[in-house]
């Protein structure tokens, strides 16, 4: 089990409030919610998520990352679906550096677009999750699929690296 | 700063996640995620069954039994009708009837039973039939069936309909038919879909969409069936019950298992047409009526369907089944198989590109055994000419059939090969469907004793690009600006530019001209191959990017190399897989007189009638030739001759029906196209000149009879829509008339496409040559305004 969820979650809270600013400051247009995400309808999210979904879908500027994000709310815990992709000038180079979400845990995905990797983030507290990044020709995606609740009957361990693959399959299909 | 950027964004999704929850609901489908699976997943074991023993009758129900049944029945149809009625309240007021509300599939052919859409889960999953069936489960993950729909060679076409500015998802539903029916069938394909894609979209065409099938529609093609409510059982008076039941209930009535999901038509060519054959329909290309492909036709016409009167060679009964879904021994617990054989599931054929992309080694190495093994080409370096050696009249003598005659070759000899393609064994045309998509072509070389290279046509470039000279057995569809659709945009498509392609049991003659070096010495060795690459590499590169993808596999399908000796050149023992001599000659009269040389076609078969003498169809090749030929006092004698050695030979009857018209002969001609449809009811070509005939005559109902009957053979039968057209006219039935005539003008070609095609042509003088029946490959510059090695 590797150990990176713990970062990303902080790098979450710490940049959370700046980038929300940012998006009400500086990019409104960057930040219209909708469902209407490109890759993965909110149908097919919610059954990767186990239960009826939110989603959101963030556009943004040529050149940065769209994003969509999909959350079903429990009681007291929550699953979410993060779904973010980007044209890259230099697609190997950037998916390069977005497979450090995985450290060097990265284990190659076969079938995924032109190439794919995935790997496992837990916290060993509260939170457990599983990544694919990977790219179809130019665009470089990133697929994280966690749960907030230790133990989840739901989302196991199984179930995450089950279902983000159908999440996955679903994005790269809607970028070829 | 762009990374920051992008990285920002990225954050700021998260912080969405976290923080930002807009409540709304989303619309929950009752089909429940699951894995898609690369390959096959371990399935649970399968539960214990005894088979009972051959030809055992069913085992009786006790009342209480009966009674069980009929509560589980009304259960599982009250279920189903609710779950569906649910279903369908919720996705159809936000669905798009873009072809309005009686047409909820238009453009695809599709139907199903009921009201409405029917919900995805409906359908029994490929995991529950795989408990069973794990032989089935295991060869079916791997097969092109249940990746229909995910690969990124279908995704990426579909995905320009989709975004394209004018039409839309809702157009998708043409290719979606047969590529997700079920996502068609369940409302999935419009703009703000409710539908769970997660696992309809993984497994493409799941057990439960061909065995669901009812009733075929037609042989229109594009998904041209009858969906029924899914069902794995039917109950002691024969109806179906809808949805999963427990497997004891199939366990105790297998018989009753096959009677929902096994009908009679599974076993036909008419079931494969249903999406073995497509056409471009009007709503889709807002154009025209344009034929895609139809490799059922092309089944039909072979010598493999016994349909078809006409063909230069006969062969047992094989259906599409026959040959892509053998028995085969069974490795993993089917209780399906019989005699522990089962039919495969793989249906084996020229996909190598999905295996590949997927891994599944297994799926791909027996593709390509297939693709091997069937002897399904023939290839055979027939004949040479020399520049200097000519005949009379001035023509290069041909010296054939090689291995069989002495030849004479020196240093410096500009030589031809006539090299001929049989397409032998393939129940459709060399390469069949989507030949824009895929690559075959011949390669051809000869090497000198130290293996250095003299000439070489049909090389792959360092790019993986096809040296554009090679022969290739592919076609060039074109917009109405006469650009390639080199992305398959089929609903783009106005005219094909050329279609090389050779029909089944026919040949093709490919020449190749080269000069032997001046300081020639020794042996050379002439190769001619058939490769195979699916797919073409400018659409790998359209789909992947160019450079981005690994060499996708090219298969040798056929091949025969011959040695050329400076010098005296002796006849030599032939070669286990070469064909009698007889045949030999025989192809290369086909492959002529498909190349409109009627007179070196004539030649060729006097060939074969020099070698077999009562070999009947000899003498109707000759005749056939030279009806075409407009020589029709030699053809009637040819088929005299025939006739004389087989009185009943229906080949022989048509051509002779054909040439009695021309002597005003009626009687005698409706006598030999009576005899020919009395022996091939389904011989479209008969049943089309009968009609003709009678027509002719004015006997209107007869004529009717036999154009009505085409019609069934043959759908798209142009002559049959325009005489239809006219004689319901005559009858007074106006509506149908108005039909027949509306469809003769959708079918017919557009007067205008050769045009956009030959703005192609234009732009691409390769392919101008190649579009031209004779033609020639050369590597001389001084060639016959030939082709030279790629440059």
């Amino acid at each position: 089990m590797v150990n990176n969820w713990a970062g990303l979650k902080k790098a979450v809270r710490q940049f959370g409030t700046i980038a929300l600013g940012a998006c009400f400051v500086c990019l409104p247009t960057l930040c219209r919610a909708a469902n209407n995400c490109p890759w993965i309808n909110e149908a097919t999210a919610s059954g990767i998520l186990g239960g009826d979904a939110v989603g959101q879908f963030t556009e943004a500027a040529p050149g940065q990352a769209r994003v969509c994000v999909f959350t079903q709310e429990n009681a007291g815990f929550r699953h979410t679906l993060l779904v973010s992709v980007e044209v890259a000038a230099d697609p190997h180079e950037r998916l390069g550096m977005v497979a450090q979400i995985c450290g060097s845990n990265a284990a190659p995905l076969k079938a995924i677009g032109n190439e794919a990797m995935t790997c496992s983030a837990s916290d060993h507290s509260s939170a457990m999750g599983e990544h694919i990044v990977g790219r179809v020709r130019d665009q470089v995606f990133t697929i994280t699929l966690s749960t907030t609740l230790k133990n989840d009957p739901v989302l196991t361990r199984d179930a995450l690296k089950i279902r983000i693959f159908t999440a996955a399959e679903q994005v790269s299909g809607n970028l070829f | 700063m762009k990374r920051f950027a992008s990285t920002m964004l990225f954050i700021a999704g998260l912080s969405a996640a976290e923080y930002w929850i807009v409540p709304v609901c989303a619309q929950q489908n009752e089909a429940q995620p699951s894995a898609p699976q690369q390959d096959a997943p371990s399935l649970a074991p399968p539960p214990p069954y005894a088979l009972p023993p051959r030809g055992a009758a069913p085992v009786e129900d006790t009342p209480a039994q009966r009674e069980a049944i009929a509560k589980w029945k009304a259960k599982a149809e009250l279920a189903a009708e609710a779950a569906r009625k649910e279903y369908n309240a919720t996705v159809t007021p936000a669905y798009n009837f873009h072809y309005g509300q009686k047409n909820p599939f238009t453009p695809g052919n599709v139907k199903v039973v009921g009201e409405g859409f029917i919900q995805p889960g409906a359908f029994p999953s490929a995991e529950y039939c795989g408990t069973c069936h794990q032989e089935a489960y295991s060869q079916w993950r791997q097969a092109l069936h249940s990746n229909a729909f995910r690969t990124p060679f279908y995704r990426t076409s579909v995905n320009l309909l989709i975004r394209d500015k004018t039409r839309g998802i809702s157009f998708a539903r043409h290719c979606d038919s047969c590529h997700n029916p079920i996502g068609v069938l369940g409302a999935a394909l419009t703009e703000d879909s409710k539908v769970d894609r997660g696992q309809i979209d993984s497994d493409g065409l799941t057990c439960a969409t061909c065995h669901s099938v009812v009733s075929l529609d037609s042989t229109n093609g594009n998904a041209s069936v009858k969906m029924g409510v899914p069902a794995v059982i039917v109950d002691e008076n024969g109806e179906r019950i809808p949805g999963e039941v427990p497997f004891s209930m199939i366990l105790r009535h297998p018989e009753r298992h096959s009677k929902a999901v096994m009908h009679d038509f599974l076993h036909t060519p008419e079931f494969c047409a249903a999406c073995h054959k497509a056409n471009l329909p009007s709503p889709l290309n807002d154009y025209k009526f344009l034929r895609a492909f139809t490799a059922y036709d092309e089944w039909q016409q072979s010598k493999f369907s016994q349909r078809n009167p006409l063909t230069f060679y006969t062969a047992d009964f094989t259906t599409c089944q026959g040959c892509h879904m053998k028995r085969n021994a069974i490795t993993l617990p089917d209780y399906g198989a019989k005699n522990g054989t089962f039919a495969s599931h793989r249906w084996l054929a020229g996909n190598t590109a999905v295996p590949f992309y997927y891994g599944f080694d297994q799926q791909l190495s027996k593709t390509i055994d297939f693709l091997r093994a069937g002897n399904y080409l023939n290839v055979d370096i027939l004949g040479l000419e020399k520049a200097a050696e000519v005949d009379a009249t001035g023509n290069a003598k041909l010296i054939a059939p090689l291995g069989k005659v002495s030849y004479n070759l020196a240093p410096n000899d500009v030589v031809t090969a006539f090299v001929v393609i049989q397409n032998k064994n393939i129940g459709h045309s060399l390469i069949p469907e989507v030949r824009d998509l895929y690559e075959a072509w011949v390669e051809f070389t000869v090497k000198d004793a130290n293996g250095k290279e003299i000439y070489h046509s049909g090389f792959l470039k360092p790019d993986g690009m096809l040296d554009p000279r090679a022969h290739s057995f592919t076609n060039r569809p074109v917009t109405d600006e006469g650009e390639f659709v080199d992305n398959h945009k089929v609903w783009t498509i106005h005219s094909v530019a050329y279609d090389n392609t050779v029909p089944a049991g026919r040949s093709v003659l490919v020449r190749y001209q080269f000069r032997l070096p001046s300081d020639a010495s020794g042996a050379f060795s002439v190769t001619a191959k058939v490769n195979y690459r699916h797919l073409r590499q400018s659409y790998l590169n359209n789909i992947f990017g160019k450079d981005d993808h690994p060499a996708y596999p090219v298969v040798e399908i056929a091949s025969r190399t011959r040695v050329l000796k400076i010098g005296d050149n002796q006849p030599e023992a032939a070669d286990p897989a070469d064909n009698a001599d007889w045949m030999r000659w025989n192809n290369l009269g086909i492959a002529l007189l498909d190349q409109f040389q009627y007179k070196e076609a004539v030649d060729a078969f006097t060939e074969v009638v020099k070698l077999r003498p009562t070999y009947a169809d000899a003498y109707t090749n000759v005749g056939l030739t030279e009806i075409v030929w407009e020589k029709y006092g030699s053809a009637r004698t040819a088929i005299r001759k025939s006739l004389s050695i087989e009185p009943n030979n229906a080949r022989t009857l048509y051509y002779d029906g054909l040439l009695q018209r021309r002597a005003g002969n009626t009687a005698q001609e409706i006598a030999d196209f009576k005899k020919v449809v009395e022996m091939f009811s389904q011989s479209r070509d008969a049943r089309r000149e009968l009609g003709i005939t009678y027509y002719q005559q004015n006997d209107n109902p007869n004529a009717l009879e036999q154009f009505e009957a085409l019609q069934k053979i043959d759908p798209d039968d142009l002559t049959a829509h325009y005489n239809l057209s006219i004689l319901y006219r005559r009858m007074g039935k106006k509506a149908e008339a108005a039909e027949q005539q509306a469809m003769f003008v959708d079918k017919k070609v557009d007067d205008g496409a050769p045009t956009y095609s030959l703005d192609y042509l234009r732009m691409h003088p390769e392919i101008s040559t190649e579009s031209i029946p004779w033609h020639i490959h050369s590597d001389l510059e001084d060639g016959a305004g030939g082709m030279r090695n790629g440059k």
